[in-house]
């Protein structure tokens, strides 16, 4: 969390996929449909471009994602 | 050290009848709280093995495709002869890159949006049983109710036909027999193989194969809209999966939709008589019914492990392990491990949803593939035993499946009324 000035975890961050590890669970696509979409034939999640989410909800996304694909695009 | 080995392979957690009155939880509490990992000896199946048993290693693990490997060895405890290897192996028996590879050809048709497209089936299969089990008084809620919805639902998503389900359910009944101590019929469904050429060492995995190279022959020549066409067609680098890859796909997938949410089905019954409590909160607020869902899965923890195999020297909780150890990790055991699941025995419906339980995996390439169908079909029948008012009572002896593999039950006689 040292990239976060608010240390709130309100700051909006942008994610990526790893679409190699993507399984295509589709876990983010279900928590946030509007940042995360799977692609129809291949399941594979993609970010929807320009979308963001609070670092705090971020983190969480990456929790939660099954395979380990999903990181917060800052370094 | 001897001494806690000692007492702590005690239950031997090979041994099939380890699990015959259900998960040993003490014994797993016991392992849980032993520093390190604790090594289950030598067995009449193979070499020892690592018992991972905490949730934090498990997943560490699970994740980990590199070090803790699926295609070397084997992934359940006991060894398989190099030289059938590749003939018994599906995609849950290879690495990434191959595996994901050949995932991605199905898994389009799992993800929690597509699922949705199978409510409408789910519930008309979930009606059907229930009216004929009120009908009826009560039965055997397996044979009525949990081994017919998720092998009717994993079929018509295959395209398997409605005449040919209750074979399903017999050959995967027969197939998880290889997984318990009986002596096997090697005959059995016109089997020709030696058995350990076949998945679980089980004839019955001669008769799906069988049944898959039929199928996949009837689908070249005459596709339909059907997963089983969209598998036969399907290209990986270029080229179309074989007569042998085609069958222990299938075979996976049969075997996969079918005998784990049967398990938590059948579970599911218990549950809703023990915790009766429970369920009329759910039925006060339906926002609680994804909870009670989880709360089903973790409890049934319908697999009971997997095994991976090191690819290199590591050190695993603080023990070294070496290149070519077994790994075994437990998900009957990070299920209930106190360090995350707070009063971890205890069957409450509004448990935090993070962090998760691993009845699905610990992560990584080989979460269960089917666990967005699997919630629908469990969210469903709670909600329409719910919604009908349901009241379950013991009404016979329940017998549980020899296995150290599966969670599985046999038999569970009730009687319903309203």
């Amino acid at each position: 969390m040292g990239g976060d000035p608010t240390g709130d975890g309100s700051e909006r961050v942008a994610m990526v996929v790893d679409e190699d590890r993507c399984i295509g669970i589709g876990q983010c696509e279900l928590l946030e449909p509007d940042v995360f979409r799977l692609g129809d034939e291949d399941a594979i999640s993609r970010v929807v471009d320009g979308a963001d989410l609070p670092r705090a909800r971020a983190l969480e996304l990456v929790d939660r994602c099954p395979s380990g694909a999903i990181s917060i695009a800052d370094a | 050290m001897t001494t806690i080995e000692r007492s702590a392979v005690r239950p031997d957690l090979a041994d099939p009848a380890t699990y015959d009155a259900g998960i040993p939880h003490e014994a797993f509490a016991t392992l849980r709280a032993t520093p390190g990992l604790v090594r289950n000896p030598d067995g009449p199946w193979g070499s020892g093995f690592w018992s991972v048993t905490r949730l934090d290693d498990l997943v560490a693990v699970s994740r980990d495709t590199t070090t803790f490997s699926s295609a070397v060895g084997h992934i359940q405890i006991y060894d398989v002869d190099e030289d059938v290897r590749d003939a018994r192996a599906s995609m849950i028996d290879l690495d990434p890159p191959i595996h994901t590879r050949l995932r991605r050809l199905v898994s389009s048709a799992f993800t929690p949006k597509h699922v949705q497209d199978y409510v409408g089936d789910v519930r008309r299969r979930i009606g059907d049983r229930l009216d004929a089990l009120e009908a009826a008084g009560g039965g055997d809620w397996v044979a009525e109710v949990a081994a017919p919805i998720p092998i009717g639902v994993i079929c018509a998503l295959m395209g398997v036909p409605e005449s040919d389900h209750d074979l399903m359910i017999e050959m995967t009944d027969h197939l998880v027999e290889g997984t318990s101590s009986a002596e096997l019929d090697p005959g059995a469904y016109g089997n020709t193989k030696p058995l350990r050429e076949l998945p679980f060492n089980s004839p019955a995995a001669f008769g799906v194969e069988e049944y898959a190279r039929r199928a996949r022959r009837d689908r070249l020549a005459e596709p339909r809209d059907d997963l089983l066409t969209q598998l036969a067609v399907a290209e990986v680098d270029g080229e179309r999966l074989s007569e042998t890859e085609y069958a222990r796909f299938f075979q996976l997938m049969i075997f996969a939709g079918n005998e784990t949410t049967r398990s938590a089905m059948a579970h599911l019954a218990t549950h809703l008589m023990d915790h009766a409590d429970e369920f009329d909160r759910v039925r006060a607020d339906g926002d609680l019914l994804d909870g009670a869902v989880e709360e089903v899965v973790r409890h049934a923890s319908p697999i009971l492990y997997f095994r991976r195999t090191a690819m290199a020297d590591t050190v695993l909780a603080g023990t070294e392990v070496a290149a070519g150890d077994k790994v075994v990790m437990w998900y009957a055991s990070a299920n209930f491990d106190e360090a995350h699941f707070a009063d971890p025995l205890a069957f409450d419906v509004g448990r935090p949803r993070v962090p998760g339980h691993v009845a699905f995996g610990g992560g990584g390439a080989h979460f269960c593939l089917g666990a967005s169908l699997a919630r629908i079909e469990l969210a469903e029948l709670v909600a329409e035993v719910l919604r009908r008012g349901l009241r379950l009572r013991p009404a016979g002896e329940v017998e549980t499946v020899s296995s150290n593999f599966v969670n599985g039950v046999a038999r569970l006689p009730v009687e319903v009324s309203r």
